[in-house]
């Protein structure tokens, strides 16, 4: 298990594609429309999916091919694609402006937690010149912008795709500090992020059909 | 000794492979006992060839289980059969009065197996990864029982479970990640370097900054499913509202799942970085569970959120006692987890029974017990005393040995608050609990839910089976117990 040097071609391809989901995770955190939510969450996924191509090549490893493959059917294209079809279409969710906390407000604490992830994970945690030593702050941001996005999003659905964000940047970690977690522990995960999301959309839609049900009772109440 | 192990995993899969089949509630509840009492069994043999000293290795390290594994396993399968038990019932209670249908009948029924069998097969790995994904698992599994009744309230404590555990879990995994760092330096194969007796065995050669990062976000990670303060939010409207057999899973296995998590990691923590870091942070998070569990308890209102809350407290004794270290504390750990399990286990199925007659789940609406349904109210009122640490029940013992081990590390402070804390616990818990047992039946009484008299004698069953393992704890512990629990403080180190 070689570590690959951040000057590589694959360690700066690494590099920026950390950075471009770093910043994917900010366009989520910043969103009002429930539909560019969603598609910045695939657009990460995608960004990913290169990225564990990329590690796939520099590693000659078939496993993380077949992994960069079911980031990018499952996580940049089934996930979007459902959420989007299901819970946007049939819940009629065309906004989501729930926010607990002003947008600037989320934005700053984004970029404190940025901040806190270099503080946290630089200083002589890893060594220095590798991909790593570049993408794990990166990669542990983006866990903190997920949590934070799960924090300040009052929808359900919302909070669902703040947890798979945290996901991807478990991820985007794995594939560059350890290469990957044996084979059968990522399917694993892959497994349980799937049934984790199924088993999420039905609570979703049920209390959605709870709550729907209980305003029609209100209604019913005052009639004559 | 493969095929114990394995055994023990797929035995609790009867009862949704019955179920499935389109049986009803009684008889797949029964199929569900049996096949607990074959994985009980299974893991009663399994730890009797374990206590050898020789673990059980194959699969490239997939497939690991030692002495402490086979404790955790006999919790686990213990607490199953008692839940198995408790649904036989309360299930066919719930279909009878038409609370639930066929389809949640058959809902119940399979992710009640799949849970306990997710759970027992988190025990018998090896591989840190795959317990990320079998601990996960059980989370969802779980989950789908907290949401069974399918009200908006249990939907969103459903919600709330899955959401925050997920996270948590997660969290976890980064930190199994930076553990899995830590090892680099040995260039060891992918697989090999994920199992935790390689990294034991080769702790002195971990980095260890990674090694200190992976194992706090290890305990904030599986802290959150075993409720440790303040990762604890979820667990109290879990428990309140999965239907009760549920609820004493979740309560007395699931959170010992992650409790056994957590002491895996602790031992490679221990072995690198020495006592003093991870003895704080689990004295950090045990003591801060220990505080907002008896805090909570002190406020009257639903009697299973009161229950919840005990867990949190217990979960948080646990930590201290890991805390404390030491082989007095150890020991004191793992006995805790055994008689808490147990005691938690007859007081959720007791609150079942109360909650099916009553129709209440507050503990202001609930009176007389001892006089309406005496096996249940003395159930309920010598569970509490067993749990809040009275003698002569196996708490007792366990929680007399950690304060014996806080006091044998010098610093009496701690040992002294430990005390304190569990005087306000006892206070708030029995409080509330006495009010519901004595006094006199509401008029009128309240109806008997179930269908014939053997159906009551069948929710007696589990009570008394829990109580009467407490009571042999409490007096005395087999000389294979103590062997095994020994064996197991070894292993932690």
């Amino acid at each position: 298990m070689q570590s690959l040097s951040a000057s590589s071609t694959a360690g700066v391809l690494l590099d920026l594609s950390g950075a471009a989901i770093l910043l994917l995770a900010f366009a989520c955190l910043a969103s009002k429309l429930f539909n560019r939510y969603v598609a910045y969450y695939g657009a990460q996924s995608v960004v990913l999916a290169f990225a564990a191509g990329t590690s796939a090549v520099a590693f000659h490893s078939a496993e993380l091919w077949i992994l960069a493959a079911l980031t990018l059917v499952i996580k940049g294209l089934a996930i979007p694609f459902a959420a989007r079809r299901v819970l946007v279409g049939q819940l009629a969710l065309k906004r989501d402006a729930a926010m607990s906390t002003g947008l600037s407000t989320s934005l700053l604490a984004g970029g404190a937690l940025t901040a806190f992830a270099y503080l946290v994970t630089r200083p002589a945690l890893l060594p220095h010149g590798t991909a790593a030593a570049a993408v794990v702050p990166l990669s542990t941001a983006v866990i903190l912008l997920g949590a934070l996005a799960m924090v300040v999003r009052r929808h359900t659905v919302a909070q669902l795709i703040g947890w798979l964000i945290v996901e991807n940047g478990v991820f985007l970690g794995a594939i560059t500090l350890v290469a990957t977690f044996p084979f059968i522990v990522e399917a694993g995960i892959f497994l349980d992020i799937v049934a984790g999301v199924l088993i999420m959309v039905v609570f979703v839609s049920g209390l959605t059909r709870q709550l729907a049900e209980a305003s029609a009772t209100e209604l019913r109440e005052l009639r004559g | 000794m493969t095929t114990l192990a394995i055994l023990t995993v797929l035995a609790p899969l009867v009862g949704p492979a019955v179920a499935l089949a389109g049986v009803r509630a009684r008889a797949s509840a029964l199929a569900q006992a049996g096949g607990a009492a074959v994985a009980l069994g299974c893991a009663i043999a399994l730890l009797t060839t374990l206590a050898g000293g020789r673990p059980l290795q194959g699969w490239d390290g997939f497939l690991y289980a030692d002495s402490l594994s086979g404790f955790f396993l006999l919790t686990v399968a213990g607490v199953t059969l008692l839940a198995a038990l408790g649904s036989i019932s309360y299930i066919a209670a719930q279909e009878d009065s038409g609370e639930l249908g066929a389809f949640q009948v058959k809902l119940y029924f399979t992710f009640f197996g799949l849970f306990a069998a997710l759970m027992l097969a988190s025990l018998e790995t090896g591989n840190l990864g795959l317990l990320f994904v079998l601990v996960e698992g059980s989370t969802l599994a779980s989950a789908a029982l907290v949401g069974l009744e399918g009200r908006a309230r249990s939907l969103e404590a459903a919600w709330k479970y899955v959401i925050i555990s997920s996270l948590g879990v997660t969290i976890a995994l980064a930190g199994t990640l930076f553990v899995f760092y830590s090892a680099s330096a040995l260039h060891p194969s992918s697989n090999l370097a994920l199992t935790w007796p390689y990294l034991l065995a080769h702790a002195p050669a971990l980095a260890p900054q990674s090694l200190r990062l992976g194992f706090l976000l290890a305990v904030v990670g599986y802290g959150t499913k075993v409720g440790l303060a303040p990762m604890h939010t979820w667990l109290p409207d879990a428990h309140a509202e999965a239907p009760s057999p549920a609820s004493a899973m979740l309560s007395a296995a699931l959170l010992n799942v992650g409790m056994y998590a957590i002491i895996r990691f602790l031992a490679i923590a221990h072995a690198r970085l020495g006592g003093t870091y991870p003895r704080a942070v689990l004295l950090s998070f045990g003591f801060a569970s220990i505080v907002i569990g008896a805090l909570f308890m002190v406020r009257k209102g639903n009697f299973k959120r009161l229950f919840a809350y005990s867990s949190v407290e217990h979960m948080g004794i646990i930590a201290v006692a890991l805390g404390f270290g030491g082989i007095l504390g150890l020991y004191g750990a793992l006995l805790q987890v055994l008689s808490h399990a147990l005691a938690k286990s007859v007081l959720f199925l007791a609150s079942g029974d109360v909650s099916l007659r009553f129709k209440t789940r507050e503990a202001a609406g609930v009176s007389g017990l001892l006089a309406a349904v005496p096996v249940t109210g003395g159930a309920l009122l010598l569970a509490t005393f067993a749990v809040l640490g009275s003698p002569p029940f196996g708490v007792f013992l366990s929680e007399l040995t950690i304060v014996r081990a806080g006091f044998a590390r010098g610093s009496p402070i701690f040992p002294l608050l430990l005390l304190a804390l569990l005087g306000v616990a006892f206070f708030a818990f029995a409080r509330t609990i006495t009010a519901m047992v004595t006094g006199g039946p509401p008029e009128p009484a309240p109806a008997s839910p179930y269908r014939d008299r053997a159906a009551v004698a069948v929710t007696a069953a589990p009570l008394i089976l829990g109580l009467a393992a407490l009571l042999v704890l409490g007096l005395w512990i087999p000389a294979g117990l103590d062997a095994v629990l020994r064996q197991s403080v070894a292993v932690i180190g």
